[in-house]
């Protein structure tokens, strides 16, 4: 923090650097923290000298050490290559929970949106439903309905995943339509599609990219929780919630659930560092400031 | 619930410092002695009573209930701790099989008194067997041999038999057999009468109280928070040596572990091995270790949806490419045995040296054999489902991994299915799961209970179409009443069981208790409900 | 304004029945069988007993005719009992509830209570060392995964320094007072038991930051958000131009306009809390109602699902509907619209 806090003790005249460096210093950090983490679990299998699965019973929750630098955990693994190995994992996840969710909220919100009338509605009345539910409830009997599995959960994770974007599709292309270029472009005899689809979205698409990269911090987050209460992963694929709650009554090798945990913090600190500085980028209040 | 002691809270010096008012609230809250506890006379036991659905003895089937039930219900006859093979009198001071084959008549202890001040009489007996042949829940079925109970007269009953074979004796040891107080049960819905499924309220009250002859008496169960149970004067042992005894829920072990050390419980149940070790050094606290009759298993089943595991020869590879050692060694941290097959260590006829004779054993090359054998020599897959549990800090994950990877050195893939309770036993008791890790505690120290089990419900578990020999076996042992001819034949049921090959047994827990030296003896038991806490008494 | 109440309150109560019809339909693809798990080892493996079970807890019944039974025991107020624990659903959630409602406000009150002045002074300040610190605790209170803090924080306070208490409500061998409210604080201090209290409120500390993390950060951020946007609207620059003093306008006219966005966000939040503590209950050993919820889905317990889903919806419904209430309170414009 103290990176953070020491350009305020500089004189006033304040070089331009330095003053990029205040305003998207944190979302650069954030953008190599995940950099790191995809190069990592890219590379896996050549930075790391033990394999996320090998089981060595003989050697079980030995502390850190030059041989295991995070230690190893109750069946003798390293926690490192877990670690490592756990980013996959959360990335993939991550993606494909924001991407798809985000994908088909956005495209029914706009719709919807751009339709209204009846089938406005009716989405809207959806995404009621949907937010009013108990989402562990839900992403629990999903998971007992369909099995335990990284696919399920991310289609429990779907279901509930959609409608906030949805919403925030409808309120943006509700705000655009108003907006003189597009009755503009109506009055010139555009489509609705062709309006839709070339002047609407795009202009929509910078609070949607927050959201977005938001979002991937936040997906990370629940599915590590969802894993953490034994509805995520399939073992022995290595997963940082699951990690987490398998050291959970390792108060003594402390190593087993920490270190995961820093993980998921770091990667989840990365998404919304890059989310806050797109948002101040966008943010026309910010720039004149 | 009335606490006339001065309690013996005393306050820490305060933190200076910016944490110092969050500090002083957190410390100020908390007992500086560690003996407090002990000075107020309470047994405090910290145990995970999830489980427990209720205290009525005729309900009394999950894991944790045994122990209040026992504490405050004394039944017949009783197991001392140590010894699971000899039954040893309790209310009853004698007992034998009348000249007709089926009778069993029981004389009663004189002069034994409820916790009420009544006397125990033989009509209190007849009634708590009737209402358990009446209401019919779980425990029932452990007798469900028994065809009536009769007053002969006030201190003289008699069990009659429907099938005089059967093992009785050593099953109504059991805590859901102790005896409760008619008229007290009577007095609060309670019936023994046909009807008594639907008609039987007591349950309610039994909950919160009890009606028994045990050392304590049941004063109040906050459910997943504690257990309350107070001394009984009138206890024909002599007077329980403590005034209370609060069992506290505890769900974490690592909780258990910190109020342990600190004092604030006296008895600690659900340590897990590398808490024991960080206790060893502990001057004011002594593990105690007890040999269970409980253990973990793998149920192999001859699945139709798995033509590989239909054939015995690559089950029985399974069973000699697990290392047992490293899975007692470390991942039970050495408190474990592991019997030759479904009969726990310390039962008549089975050892662990007849494991090492007979039993599964590690030898990857017989493994290999016996695939190749089995024209499987790449090996198969199969599913290995088990659920979200630990069993004495082994925990099913880590033993599926483990078994996952030791499996895969000779080309067995056992793909794991993680699934939540119903899912499994609706799978696994429909006969549908391919194989399973699962757990088998006793009702009572009964071989029977576990042989006619194997061949009968169980076995429709693995898909297993039992042979009428090993049918004819389980009843022969059964029925065999010398305890020493008894084990030849348990001997050579171990033997079968081993070469079918669909019960892997891996681990049968010494119970690791951590116990303060402020308290005294205690005693520990594997006949089904933890501990004696009648002679417990402070150091 | 009343029309608009009855109207809202009319798609409320349909929500909360779609809401239990979706879970009740979901649950019901679920291939396990609550008799095999509710019932012990010999009994589930007897066909007769397992029908006999079935019969009594209605899981024979055609699915309408069961989602029928539910509604209608749900109009006389009867939640219909829990497999798992054969108690009256009712009884079951007054019993847990009470430890998650006193957590959940314990935590709210303190999320407000540190993110409210820490977003407007963040705002006021903006890029000092102030507005960096709030935007620093903000980022770490919605980035760390409340499991993984509850586990650190107990490893830590409780297993380390020994500075606080550990899992669970009351010590080990404290006694519970009389259940008035089941709220802890509210009961030991109507009993004038303050040795109780003090160890009631010294559990309460690290669960209610724990679980305070998360909201605690998204109402900062908030907060913040909005009072920048308040700070740079015309009427504030005018009072600043009018020589009114900075503290005059920030507290007289930015902050009851920058208020709506968070008192939207603060409402779900609480919802949330009150209906998202699994995590922090699980690994702090609390009795709530997060726990309850999970051990029903676990063992597929139909009539506690059901009245889970229809509480936790008619909550989330309800407080929807008191933000969009105290919107049109707090700005008169949305009443009229």
């Amino acid at each position: 923090m103290s990176g953070v806090a020491v350009p305020v003790a500089v004189p006033h005249p304040r070089p331009a650097a330095l003053r990029w460096l205040r305003r998207y210093g944190l979302a650069a950090l954030g953008g190599a923290i995940i950099l790191a983490w995809v190069l990592a679990a890219a590379l896996a299998p050549w930075i790391l000298s033990y394999g996320p699965n090998t089981v060595d019973v003989a050697n079980r929750l030995k502390p850190p050490s030059a041989m295991h630098w995070l230690g190893t955990d109750a069946l003798g693994r390293d926690v490192l290559a877990r670690v490592v190995y756990g980013a996959r994992i959360s990335l993939a996840v991550g993606m494909a929970v924001v991407l798809v969710g985000g994908l088909f909220g956005t495209l029914l919100g706009a719709v919807a949106a751009y339709a209204r009338g009846w089938a406005e509605e009716a989405l809207m009345r959806v995404t009621d439903l949907v937010f009013c539910f108990p989402p562990i409830i839900l992403a629990m009997a999903i998971a007992a309905a369909l099995g335990i599995g990284t696919v399920n959960t991310v289609i429990a994770m779907l279901v509930v995943w959609w409608p906030k974007f949805a919403r925030l599709a409808r309120s943006l292309v509700l705000t655009q339509r108003s907006l003189e270029y597009v009755e503009a472009a109506q009055s010139v005899g555009f489509g609705p599609a062709h309006i839709l689809v070339r002047q609407i979205i795009p202009n929509a698409v910078g609070p949607l990219i927050v959201l977005v990269t938001l979002d991937l911090g936040q997906a990370i987050l629940v599915f590590a929780g969802l894993s953490f209460l034994g509805l995520g992963v399939v073992p022995p694929t290595a997963e940082w919630g699951a990690m987490v709650a398998e050291g959970r009554e390792l108060v003594q090798q402390w190593w087993v659930a920490t270190f995961p945990g820093l993980a998921i913090l770091s990667v989840v600190m990365g998404f919304n560092f890059v989310g806050d500085g797109i948002r101040d980028w966008l943010d026309p209040h910010a720039r004149t400031r | 619930m009335a606490d006339q002691d001065e309690p013996g809270f005393g306050r820490r010096p305060l933190m200076a410092g910016a944490a110092g008012m969050l500090t002083s609230l957190l410390a100020g809250a908390r007992p500086a002695d560690a003996q407090s506890s002990a000075r107020r006379g309470a047994l405090v036991i910290g145990l995970d009573i999830s489980d427990a659905l209720s205290l009525d003895p005729v309900r009394v089937y999950q894991y944790s209930n045994p122990l209040p039930t026992r504490a405050a219900y004394d039944g017949l006859v009783t197991y001392d701790a140590g010894d699971n093979i000899t039954v040893k009198p309790a209310l009853a001071t004698e007992w034998s099989y009348l000249p007709d084959g089926k009778t069993i008549r029981f004389k009663l202890r004189p002069g034994v008194k409820f916790a009420s001040g009544a006397t125990v009489t033989a009509e209190d007996v007849r009634f708590s067997f009737a209402r358990h042949l009446a209401i019919k829940d779980q425990p029932f079925q452990y007798i469900s041999h028994v065809e009536s109970v009769a007053v002969v007269d006030a201190t003289t009953v008699d069990l009659v038999l429907k099938d005089p074979t059967l093992p009785v004796i050593s099953i109504i040891a059991t805590p859901a057999f102790g005896i409760q107080e008619k008229s007290q049960v009577v007095a609060n819905g309670g019936t023994d009468a046909a009807d008594a499924k639907d008609k039987d309220k007591a349950t309610e009250w039994l909950n919160n109280n009890s009606a028994g002859a045990g050392p304590y008496r049941l004063t109040g169960w906050q459910r997943n928070q504690q257990i309350q149970m107070v001394r009984n004067p009138h206890y024909w042992r002599g007077a329980p040596g403590y005034e209370r005894v609060l069992i506290r829920h505890m769900s974490e072990s690592a909780a258990q572990l910190l109020a342990i050390q600190r004092g604030d419980i006296d008895v600690a149940f659900n340590l897990i091995p590398e808490q024991i070790a960080t206790l060893e050094n502990d001057p004011n606290i002594s593990i105690m270790g007890t040999p269970s009759l409980d253990f973990i298993y793998m149920a192999v089943a001859e699945a139709p949806s798995n033509p590989a595991l239909q054939n015995k020869l690559a089950r029985q590879a399974i069973g000699h490419a697990i290392d047992f050692d490293g899975i007692i060694k470390n991942l039970a941290g050495g408190a474990a045995v592991r019997p030759t097959s479904f009969l726990p260590v310390g039962t008549n006829g089975s050892t662990e040296a007849l494991t090492k004779e007979i039993g599964f054993n590690e030898d990857l090359p017989k493994a290999r054999r016996l695939l190749a054998e089995a024209g499987l020599p790449n090996g198969f897959k199969f599913q290995l489902a088990y659920g979200n549990a630990a069993i004495a800090g082994v925990t099913y994950q880590n033993l599926a991994q483990k078994i996952q990877a030791d499996l895969a050195r000779v080309g067995i893939v056992a793909e794991l299915a993680p699934m939540d309770q119903v899912n499994l036993r609706t799978m696994f008791l429909g006969g549908k799961a391919e194989a399973v890790l699962t757990f088998w505690n006793p009702p009572a120290p009964e071989n029977w209970l576990w042989t006619s089990a194997t061949v009968n419900r169980v076995a429709r578990r693995v898909v297993w179409d039992v042979p009428a020999d090993m049918h004819k076996l389980v009843a022969d042992a059964g029925a065999e009443r010398d305890l020493a001819k008894a084990a030849v034949l348990y001997r050579e049921y171990q033997k079968r069981m081993v070469d079918f090959a669909h019960h892997i047994v891996l681990v049968q827990p010494v119970y690791q208790v951590a116990v303060r030296k402020s308290v005294g003896g205690l005693n520990l038991t594997a006949a089904g409900w933890m501990a004696d806490l009648a002679a417990a008494k402070p150091a | 304004m009343i029309r608009y109440v009855i109207s809202r309150l009319a798609t409320a109560v349909v929500m909360v029945l779609l809401a239990t019809l979706v879970i009740f339909l979901i649950a019901n693809t679920v291939p396990g069988d609550p008799a095999m798990a509710a019932l012990g080892d010999m009994q589930a493996s007897d066909p007769v007993q397992v029908r006999e079970f079935r019969a009594r807890w209605g899981l024979d019944l055609p699915l309408w005719e069961q989602y029928w039974l539910f509604l209608k025991r749900l109009a006389q107020g009867d939640l219909g009992i829990s497999i798992s624990s054969r108690r009256p659903v009712l009884a079951d959630i007054i019993d847990y509830a009470p430890a998650t409602l006193e957590l959940a406000t314990i935590a709210f009150l303190l999320s407000l209570a540190v993110g409210l002045p820490l977003g407007v002074v963040a705002a006021v300040k903006r890029d000092s060392w102030v507005d960096h610190l709030a935007r620093f605790v903000a980022l770490i209170g919605v980035s760390a995964p409340t499991f993984w803090l509850a586990f650190i924080m107990l490893a830590i306070f409780y297993g380390q320094l020994d500075w606080a208490p550990g899992p669970g409500r009351l010590d080990p061998i404290a006694f519970p007072p009389d259940r008035i409210t089941g709220l802890l604080l509210i009961d030991t201090a109507l009993a004038g038991d303050w040795e109780t209290f003090r160890d009631a409120a010294a559990h309460l500390v690290l669960p209610s930051i724990v679980l305070a993390a998360s909201t605690l950060g998204l109402i900062t951020r908030t907060t913040r958000a909005a009072m920048l946007e308040a700070l740079n609207q015309d009427y504030v620059r005018v009072a600043r131009a009018k020589g009114l003093l900075a503290r005059v306008v920030v507290t007289g006219h930015a902050v009851p306009n920058a208020m709506l966005p968070v008192v939207t966000l603060g409402g779900l939040a609480y919802a949330n809390l009150l209906t998202g503590a699994v995590m922090t209950e699980t690994v702090f050993g609390w009795p709530g109602l997060g726990r309850y919820t999970f051990r029903s889905a676990v063992t597929v317990d139909f009539p506690a699902i059901m009245a889970i889903t229809a509480i936790v919806a008619a909550i989330f419904v309800l407080v929807n509907l008191l933000v969009d209430l105290s919107y049109a309170l707090l700005d008169p414009r949305v009443a009229r619209a």
